[in-house]
């Protein structure tokens, strides 16, 4: 708990509030209302919360579109209006906001120049992200043309261009098939063990469990509920055990010692596999005998 | 890479986007291609005043008002969506999640409108250079008409003013001595009786008597080649209602060289050209017209130029294509003023707001002639003669307002190339940098500041 609490802060968050106003500079709407929040280095935070909960409010405040209306808040210990700051992040936003009539390739080129990134390192940088996020086959083709999986995994690669220290990602696997989710899914993972830092915007709760290491679920503007996945799902008087199926005797002699125990009869069931994961073991299996 | 050559780069991939982003727009293609229609359909619709000169004048006036009509609202139209559409569509969100500072953002849309103006008015350029050779060619008029029309109107020319008949220090020198004996005016120094002196005498020889001379001296700042006709404009005002023709002969005698006789009838209140020979003007450094009037009985007459001042002479000077590159310049200095204009309305207004008022703007920019005739005259119409000019407390607020908006619109109005290209005047350098001077480093850069102050400070959510 201790290492935890000494682990570098990357977004750091105290009484962050968001007030949106009229014409006449009348409050209207409290969108983020003192939240406190510490996302730490190599960990995959979670956001999550209905729709207007204060999620895409919170993102657009930690990359500078937005700016706070009282609290404080650092990015990678800088001010997020900071330009300076902006080449250590990538940001993946939930919509495609691509220029359309621009190509896979260019799109990408397009951004590095931003970065001011040039010669064979640009080239290389690139041509590895069309690699990674597997569009090497379309990158001559316009973003308009792209199916809304194409567009995802190109918004994911223009995100990673400047190989950020922090990255921000608004429903990754929105629109994406599930071997593509889980191709995503293990990417994210193995970038947070190369010591990225990554927030997670979404509303699938079962792609947020599977990577995420900490959540906060926020709501009307408030974080309602915030710690590890771990601590979140742990039911503290309940557990779950899994061993090789017993005799049916041995079974039983158990089951009847458990109850006397705690005065209610275990419930017994076989483990199964999820759907995810009979999905993609069949689609492998037909692609590799079709190849 | 350095910082400045990274915000280079940045610039130079948004300026890239902004022009490829124009390029491919449906109604920016449609009004290109209007745009084209016009240019090549003017010239074969336009008729003129039955001269070849006068069509080919018209032709240029109205081919290039309807350029910078078609290219105002082109660009308008892609500078306040630049910004505004981009965020209405949320484009710009990731393109200010990278590390580009907004003045960056602002100026590389900028320079990419800059550019894709620079394209058209290049096809603009292009396409009235070809039209007007065409026209000329075609014509069914004689050779001489031709190459009347060819001298002078497909040449740039410079403007000559008579040397003044007396100078500054002669006529400081006349005040003085009318001063001291006392004979000056009560309440005039020496300096202003100089210059009420100045004025009478210059007013003094656009009298021309019955049989009387008048005679004016040019001097030739740039020796002349010899190739080219020089041109006299000049316009005679009768004393009387009568418009009887006058009867005179020119003398034209260059400095240590040829003299020649010219006879001509003149009609008063009709513009009149007098075109000197080249072969009379060559290499010499001055040139002396005299004008002898031999009517004897009719009213004496006023003698002044077209435009109300002293009769100008006009010399060759440079070739009609640079001048015409010269004027589409000064139009593309005029047009990166809109293109900052419409950025700066869109950056802080959704597009048909920005749009609205972008517009409006450029309709107050295109009444400055209308301004200053009210700014200068102080009413807003003519009254019937004879009636008394009545103003109202709104007339005089709004009066306040024309002289205001008059020093802003004045500039504009100065630096309008098409004039000078529809005279054949030529347009010099000093004219072409203060029309970047005005235009780009001053009423650009102001537009340009506001509108990235306001968009640095603006949120986008």
């Amino acid at each position: 708990m201790n290492d935890e609490k000494n682990m570098e802060c990357v977004i750091e968050a105290r009484g962050l509030t968001k007030v949106f106003r009229d014409f006449w500079g009348r409050p209207k709407v409290r969108a983020v209302n003192g939240i406190n929040l510490d996302v730490r280095r190599g960990e995959i935070f979670g956001l999550l919360g209905p729709n207007g909960s204060g999620k895409s409010t919170t993102i657009k405040m930690i990359l500078g579109l937005l700016h706070p209306t009282s609290g404080q808040l650092s990015v990678l210990g800088e001010s997020p209006r900071s330009v300076s700051v902006k080449t250590r992040i990538g940001f993946m936003p939930e919509e495609s906001y691509l220029y359309k009539y621009l190509t896979a390739d260019e799109i990408l080129n397009f951004y590095a120049n931003l970065y001011g990134m040039s010669g064979p390192h640009k080239i290389e940088r690139v041509n590895a992200l069309i690699e990674q996020v597997g569009l090497s086959k379309a990158r001559d083709r316009r973003i308009g043309e792209f199916s809304k999986g194409m567009a995802r995994r190109i918004g994911l690669a223009q995100a990673l261009l400047n190989d950020p220290d922090l990255i921000l990602l608004d429903e990754p696997t929105s629109g994406l098939d599930p071997i593509a989710c889980r191709e995503v899914k293990d990417l994210l993972l193995a970038l947070a063990r190369q010591g990225k830092t990554i927030l997670i915007c979404s509303h699938h709760l079962s792609d947020m469990q599977d990577i995420c290491s900490r959540v906060a679920i926020l709501l009307q503007g408030e974080v309602c509920a915030t710690g590890s996945v771990q601590e979140l799902l742990a039911t503290p008087d309940t557990l779950k055990l899994t061993l090789q199926a017993p005799s049916q005797t041995t079974l039983t002699a158990v089951l009847d010692l458990l109850e006397r125990d705690t005065g209610t009869r275990p419930q017994v069931d076989h483990t199964g596999r999820t759907l995810e994961s009979v999905y993609i073991e069949k689609v492998s299996q037909k692609k590799s005998a079709s190849s | 890479m350095n910082h400045p050559q990274k915000s280079l780069m940045r610039i130079a991939a948004l300026a890239g986007l902004t022009l490829r982003d124009a390029v491919r727009s449906r109604l920016l293609i449609s009004l290109g291609a209007i745009l084209v229609i016009g240019l090549i359909g003017l010239p074969l619709l336009i008729s003129g005043d039955n001269t070849l000169t006068g069509r080919l004048q018209v032709i240029l006036n109205y081919t290039l008002r309807f350029a910078i009509t078609m290219l105002s609202i082109v660009t308008l139209w892609t500078a306040c969506g630049g910004v505004s559409s981009e965020i209405q569509d949320r484009r710009l969100y990731l393109v200010l999640t990278k590390p580009v500072h907004r003045h960056e953002l602002w100026l590389g849309k900028w320079l990419g409108i800059v550019a894709l103006n620079a394209l058209l008015l290049t096809l603009t350029g292009l396409i009235i250079g070809v039209m007007t050779w065409h026209t000329l060619l075609t014509s069914p008029e004689s050779a001489t008409a031709k190459r009347q029309a060819r001298e002078q109107f497909l040449l740039a020319r410079q403007a000559l003013l008579p040397e003044s008949p007396i100078s500054r220090d002669q006529a400081l020198s006349s005040a003085g001595a009318l001063v001291k004996s006392g004979r000056a005016p009560a309440g005039m120094d020496a300096v202003q009786v100089a210059t009420e002196l100045m004025k009478e005498l210059k007013n003094a020889r656009f009298v021309i008597a019955p049989t009387g001379t008048v005679r004016f001296v040019y001097h030739l700042s740039t020796p002349c080649t010899g190739f080219h006709d020089g041109i006299l404009n000049y316009k005679i005002e009768s004393s009387r209602p009568e418009r009887n023709p006058i009867h005179a002969i020119w003398d034209i005698q260059a400095a240590g060289g040829m003299a020649l006789h010219l006879t001509v009838t003149n009609y008063p209140g009709l513009p009149n050209r007098l075109l000197i020979p080249g072969s009379v003007m060559q290499g010499a450094p001055s040139l002396t017209l005299s004008y002898h009037r031999l009517d004897r009985s009719s009213p004496a007459t006023l003698f002044m130029a077209q435009n109300g001042q002293e009769p100008e002479l006009l010399i060759p000077s440079g070739s009609w294509a640079m001048n015409l590159s010269r004027g589409l310049f000064m139009i593309l200095c005029r047009l990166a003023f809109l293109s900052a204009l419409g950025l700066t309305a869109g950056c802080l207004l959704s597009t048909p707001v920005a749009v609205f008022v972008a517009f409006f703007v450029m309709v107050l920019l295109t009444m400055s002639g209308y301004v200053e005739s009210v700014a200068t005259s102080g009413a807003f119409y003519t009254p019937h003669e004879g009636a008394a000019l009545s103003q109202t407390w709104l007339d005089k607020i709004i009066l306040g307002q024309f002289k205001g908006l008059n020093r802003v619109t004045q500039p504009l109005l100065r630096l309008d190339p098409v004039p000078l290209l529809e005279e054949g005047r030529r347009i010099s350098w000093l004219l072409t940098a203060h029309a970047v001077a005005w235009l780009v480093g001053l009423y650009t850069a102001v537009t340009a500041l506001i509108g990235i102050l306001l968009f640095n400070r603006r949120e986008l959510g």
